[in-house]
């Protein structure tokens, strides 16, 4: 349910409210991150970091709509209660990797099913590629806990 | 103003469904290959067909369609690869993707608070020092 939702307001996203250029733009995680933390910088420092053509006026605000759903459904269902990080340094650093990741390939996970979807060559190659890395690290885990 | 508004009206949408379903973008993978777990891995396929299935219906109603791609030079394909593959293997080392991290940092799970932060710090050190190195060492694919 959440997919196919999640795939409609993608595709509507990026074809009716001008979520574009570039193409296949309507939903991604870090490219919309990236375009609110940029766009905020050049606006506060007077800056030229990238920003994607979408997001030159306005920022594309879906980090901060998800953060807000996710907390609603949360609240609602009695779901929310502070959980004591494990290993916050560790996390902060897979953040940076992600996104640095992301950023080469142009897309998350999200932006890189999307790309896939709309039938770019360069979009399957990235989604494939992340697929590999998902079985490649599953793999990984696997073997470290059955050693 | 358009395009912020949509994102955000999506981003609660899809924030609301994301925390009650756990939907993850490698968590379906991931939980398919150690316990044969289907339930992500739905999700994922759904997202997939149903934009698939969407963007003709864009343009078939009018709406600006997608494409065509021209082909990708040597590099770029290179550096999709790469970077497909290291969101892939990074995110599952982190319990999950991008997406997964914001749900899990709004239901107090202050690891992908620091996740997030990193995150978001991650978009500035591309721009600021990544991107550029990059194109210094790659001067064709500038």
């Amino acid at each position: 349910m959440t997919g196919i939702v999640g795939g409609l307001l993608a595709v509507i996203a990026g074809s009716l409210f001008e979520v574009r250029p570039p193409d296949a733009y309507g939903l991604c995680m870090a490219c919309h991150a990236r375009d609110l933390v940029d766009w905020t910088i050049n606006a506060a420092a007077g800056t030229q970091l990238t920003v994607a053509p979408a997001s030159l006026v306005f920022p594309v605000l879906t980090p901060i709509g998800v953060l807000l759903g996710a907390l609603m459904a949360a609240r609602t269902s009695g779901e929310f209660r502070w959980q004591q990080p494990e290993h916050p340094l560790k996390t902060f650093l897979y953040g940076i990797l992600v996104m640095n990741c992301a950023l080469l390939a142009g897309g998350c996970s999200i932006r890189l099913l999307l790309r896939t979807s709309a039938g770019e060559p360069a979009g399957m190659i990235g989604f494939g590629a992340l697929a590999a890395g998902v079985i490649v690290a599953t793999q990984w885990l696997r073997w470290r806990a059955t050693r | 103003m358009m395009a912020a508004i949509a994102t955000l009206v999506a981003g609660v949408v899809l924030g609301y469904l994301g925390q009650r379903s756990r939907m993850c973008f490698v968590g379906g993978i991931r939980d398919f290959m150690l316990v044969r777990d289907r339930y992500l891995l739905r999700g994922l396929i759904a997202f997939g067909v149903t934009a698939w299935l969407a963007f003709p219906l864009m343009t078939a109603i009018g709406a600006p369609g997608v494409g065509p791609f021209g082909a990708s030079d040597v590099v770029t394909v290179i550096l999709t690869a790469c970077g497909g593959f290291g969101v892939g293997y990074i995110s599952t080392l982190a319990n999950g993707c991008p997406f997964r991290q914001h749900v899990l940092a709004a239901q107090g799970v202050i690891s992908s608070a620091a996740y997030l932060a990193g995150f978001l710090a991650g978009a500035l050190i591309f721009h600021a020092w990544a991107a550029p190195l990059l194109l210094r060492l790659l001067p064709a694919w500038g």
